[in-house]
């Protein structure tokens, strides 16, 4: 399935805006992803194994809401978004 | 763009990015480049001894990661970053401070995180294990935020001794061990807390805001305190309050001079009102281990109501001490002859949260 990378992440696939990469479940699919580009698992999920709390999931065009990446099912065909929460105002 | 050697730089942790100062008589300053557009800064600091500088680097979304750099103009991104064991419950949320293990310790960095914690390094920063004695400590449970966070934000191993280290945990405490991390003391005695009702020596509840160590005697440590600014006598196994003659006892920005006994603050009105007191931007420096303070102003602005964060002095290790006070305004102030004349390095960078500078070699 594709992977689209946001702008902040490209740089693990040495500027890619998508990548292919498979699994049937989110927190799979993070690690065939950190296979092929080490440590960018870590910039998705908490150590607690989360979505971290100002990045969002969209699966299809649909925002998941599941926290765990485990309970978050994925096929091949599906586009996976990775994307920076909109936040600001305080720094 | 190549940093010439026989200089000296600066490294200037903003809000938005890391900007990267050199030159060759301190004096006259080149912008060698920014880095990390947009992203907290935290602390950067380049090690002379290791060759090396490294960086905190704390996406406010992607969380942090720690680069490094022989250069200085180009960084590269460690492989993963400290992370605790998900059975803690705990996730990293920025990486505070960053330091080498110095002589004893050669090619070790050590990173201080919040929430509080202290985490190795044997390689660069690719890969990164937690010093579980300090996470596990008995009064780990009842350590509570301040304003800033939970952070580990000093970290100063013992040049002469690689099993000794003291660390500091804002509004938790000071701590050290004496056998490589795996067991750790509070290290409070002789501190006052002002906001506890009942003043007897507790272990935690303490607010340090950065530690430094002499720079010819490692037995020597200065405290910022939220109240107050301490010197440890090693010899006397507790901190002594040196405040008497700062203009407030409330600050953050510490260093070290190169002379044994000098040291540099920079006080702010209180923790009410977190700017130069009277109006007027003023560093002090003590050469007497905090016996007495001279006010030095020659060179800083007035009037002048500006804010210096926890990292935001510092000093060069040259003699005389070149020192740096960085600006929460965005300013960089500068002197290279211990601090009887300043001027101004950098200005209208985003609000700066570190400042560091060493030689170039």
């Amino acid at each position: 399935m594709v992977v689209v990378l946001p702008a902040a992440l490209r740089e693990y696939a040495k500027g890619a805006s998508e990548v292919k990469a498979s699994g049937h479940t989110l927190d799979a699919l993070l690690a065939n992803l950190d296979a092929k580009f080490p440590g960018i698992r870590q910039r998705v999920l908490e150590d607690t194994g989360v979505v971290r709390q100002y990045v969002h999931v969209f699966v299809n065009g649909d925002q998941v809401e599941q926290p765990d990446p485990r309970r978050v099912r994925v096929k091949d065909g599906d586009t996976v978004h990775i994307i920076p929460s909109i936040a600001g105002g305080t720094q | 763009m190549t940093i010439p050697r026989d200089s000296t730089v600066a490294l200037v942790g903003t809000r938005k990015g890391l900007y990267v100062f050199h030159s060759r008589d301190r004096r006259k300053w080149k912008l060698a480049g920014r880095y990390f557009d947009g992203v907290p800064i935290h602390h950067a600091r380049y090690d002379p001894e290791e060759g090396v500088a490294w960086a905190t680097v704390n996406n406010f979304q992607f969380g942090p990661v720690v680069h490094r750099s022989k250069t200085l103009t180009k960084w590269t991104r460690g492989k993963t970053g400290p992370a605790y064991a998900k059975k803690t419950g705990w996730s990293v949320a920025k990486v505070w401070n960053l330091v080498g293990g110095g002589p004893a310790e050669p090619g070790v960095l050590y990173a201080g995180v919040e929430p509080a914690g202290l985490f190795r390094s044997e390689d660069d920063g690719d890969s990164w294990t937690l010093v579980s004695g300090l996470t596990s400590h008995a009064t780990r449970a009842k350590w509570n935020p301040g304003a800033g966070g939970l952070c580990l934000h000093t970290i100063l191993p013992d040049p002469k001794n690689a099993k000794r280290m003291v660390i500091g945990i804002s509004a938790v405490a000071v701590f050290r061990t004496e056998d490589g991390g795996a067991s750790w003391k509070p290290m409070n005695d002789g501190m006052t807390a002002r906001w506890f009702p009942d003043p007897k020596p507790r272990d935690i509840g303490y607010c340090p805001h950065k530690l430094a160590r002499d720079m010819e005697d490692p037995n020597t440590i200065y405290q910022q305190h939220h109240w107050g600014v301490f010197r440890w006598d090693e010899g006397r196994s507790r901190w002594v309050d040196v405040s008497r003659g700062l203009s407030s006892s409330f600050g953050f920005g510490l260093a070290a001079g190169t002379r044994g006994g000098s040291a540099f603050v920079v006080p702010l009105t209180s923790d009410g009102d977190r700017v130069t007191p009277g109006g007027e931007m003023a560093v002090y420096r003590t050469r007497s281990r905090g016996r007495s303070w001279q006010r030095l102003t020659t060179g800083l602005p007035h009037p002048a109501e500006l804010t210096i964060l926890r990292e935001g002095v510092a000093s060069d290790g040259q003699d005389p001490t070149g020192v740096y006070v960085a600006t929460e305004q965005g300013q960089v102030f500068a002197t290279r002859d211990g601090g009887d004349h300043w001027g101004l390095l950098a200005e209208n960078l985003p609000p700066a949260m570190s400042v560091t500078a060493s030689t170039f070699p």
